[in-house]
């Protein structure tokens, strides 16, 4: 019954996290854009700065593909980016559209100018709000039929043992 | 090593096949241009050649090592810290300045914005400098450019065809005087000069978060990336240099600069591409500031067998217009040029020597009376 219910309840809880992650995101790239376009602080520190600043897991993602440029020579920073987007994505609770929309700012990062850059992390800041405008209405939906199912579920399950 | 602290922008694989090229090359390394998928060269003492993927020397290009599309991205990725945004103003320019000094020029295809030069694409084609440090390379020159009468040095213009060691002769004549290591022997005691080095490509001296990294003695004030002309007004409006170093004048605004700080008692060495002195009469800029008698002295480098050689000139040698006439007929002026400028020359010698000798009545009793 226990155990149901908290199934129920974890479901809940990603439903819930998906819409506040795609913020912190998006937050986390505007940021981004002031360092790149105001500061012109160089990749690797811009998003060490960027980073530090979130919660985890997307504070990995940053400070990981950070470090990543910064120790590896040989790398591009596409490649860091994709490397850190993939390793840390499985801990958060974003969906694939929303990792599309990061993977495709990473193939332009650091390679071209502060206009194109801008561009780029505008364009991943639009895709992210048509994301996170189906994550809420997936919230409201799902989250509260989640945790009553989980119940339910469990319920069942322990009548029909019974 | 300065050439270890430039592996460090370098991608691997380059670095790889830097690693096996035989030693005396490796010391005298002085240019490697990177042409995406052409033949990697090196350009080392007065000689140049193609690498091989083992690293050995070889004139033919099929056998060198090519360079392909991925290196090009990781080393401009590299030279740019992965943010091509952050350097655009040296996109701009056509070159990128890592730590260490070394240059690296860029070749590309070029974006273009209201007719001017906005940055580069499509980079493909790379040539690194390696700076060089020759502590000491200024010796034999100091004795010549020293103004015992002003206990300073006289306006100096280093002349020289590229790659001659024009920037490296500039670097050490400014910690010479900023050490008051003046190799002179009327200049035993004195010290030091304050210093004012103006250094538009960081090459003079690579200047890391504005600290230089090449030694210019005690009292050396750099303005890092700074224009020229700009540059030296800042510096004698704010820093009271007494010398100021500038590395390639050429253009008229910096000879304004360069008269205003003439006239506020400051003495300049410069450096300008030029194969001889008749080249500096054939450009227009410095055959004015030569005809005004604005430098004293002209060192003027070349290179034979991997050794730089100096030649001084003086002032009055340049004036007494034997120089002069022919180079003007050298470079293509109008048939009636040579007559007409060579009363200009005479005129400009009257006017130049009393206003240095000026200058310098104006500083001794300045000094006589801050030392004694």
């Amino acid at each position: 019954m226990a155990a149901g219910t908290l199934i129920g309840f974890a479901q809940a809880a990603r439903y819930a996290a998906r819409p506040r992650q795609i913020r912190e995101l998006m937050h986390a790239l505007k940021r981004l854009e002031t360092e790149i376009s105001y500061g012109q602080t160089p990749l690797p520190e811009a998003l060490a700065k960027v980073g530090g600043a979130l919660a985890e897991p997307l504070r990995r993602i940053f400070l990981r593909a950070s470090a990543r440029m910064a120790e590896r020579r040989e790398a591009t920073a596409e490649a860091c980016w994709t490397e850190a987007v993939e390793t840390v994505w499985p801990d958060t609770a974003m969906r694939a559209g929303e990792k599309e929309a990061l993977l495709r700012l990473g193939a332009s990062l650091g390679y071209s100018d502060r206009v194109d850059q801008l561009k780029h992390v505008r364009l991943a800041m639009v895709h992210l709000e048509a994301e996170e405008a189906a994550a809420r209405e997936e919230q409201r939906k799902y989250e509260k039929m989640c945790r009553s199912l989980g119940v339910l579920g469990a319920a069942l399950v322990v009548i029909l043992m019974v | 090593m300065r050439l270890a602290q430039l592996y460090e922008w370098l991608p691997d694989a380059l670095c790889g096949v830097l690693d096996r090229l035989p030693g005396p090359v490796r010391e005298q390394l002085e240019e490697i241009r990177v042409r995406q998928d052409r033949p990697l060269e090196v350009v080392y003492g007065t000689e140049s050649a193609f690498v091989t993927p083992e690293g050995a020397m070889t004139d033919d290009p099929d056998a060198a090592w090519r360079p392909d599309q991925g290196l090009c991205r990781t080393l401009l990725e590299r030279i740019t810290r992965h943010s091509l945004y952050a350097v655009e103003e040296e996109l701009r320019s056509g070159f990128i300045t890592v730590s260490g000094g070394h240059r690296i020029g860029l070749a590309g295809r070029v974006v273009l914005e209201n007719g001017s030069v906005r940055r580069l694409r499509d980079i493909a084609g790379f040539n690194v400098r390696i700076a060089r440090e020759r502590i000491g390379c200024s010796a034999p020159v100091m004795p010549a450019i020293v103004d015992p009468a002003a206990r300073t040095i006289r306006h100096t213009l280093i002349v020289s065809p590229p790659q001659q060691g024009k920037t490296t002769l500039l670097r050490d004549v400014a910690r010479a005087v900023s050490a008051g290591d003046w190799r002179h022997p009327s200049a035993a005691g004195w010290r030091g000069r304050k210093v004012g080095v103006v250094d538009e490509r960081s090459e003079i001296a690579a200047c890391e978060n504005g600290v230089p990294t090449f030694d210019l003695g005690p009292r050396c004030d750099v303005l890092d990336a700074c224009p020229k002309a700009e540059g030296m007004m800042m510096l004698i409006r704010s820093m009271s240099p007494e010398v100021i170093a500038v590395d390639e004048i050429g253009r008229p605004e910096d000879a304004a600069a360069l008269r205003e700080a003439l006239h506020a008692g400051v003495r300049v060495v410069a450096t300008a591409h030029a194969s001889g002195i008749e080249d500096v009469l054939s450009r227009p800029v410095l055959r004015e500031l030569a005809a005004e008698g604005l430098f004293r002295v002209y060192v003027i480098l070349s290179r034979t067998g991997g050794r730089v050689t100096h030649r001084i000139v003086t002032a009055e040698e340049v004036l007494a217009g034997r120089l002069g006439r022919q180079a003007i007929r050298s470079g293509a002026a109008p048939r009636d040029a040579p007559s007409a400028m060579a009363p200009r020359l005479a005129a400009g010698s009257g006017a130049g020597v009393p206003r240095a000798e000026a200058d310098a009545a104006r500083q001794i009793p300045a000094r006589g009376g801050n030392h004694g």
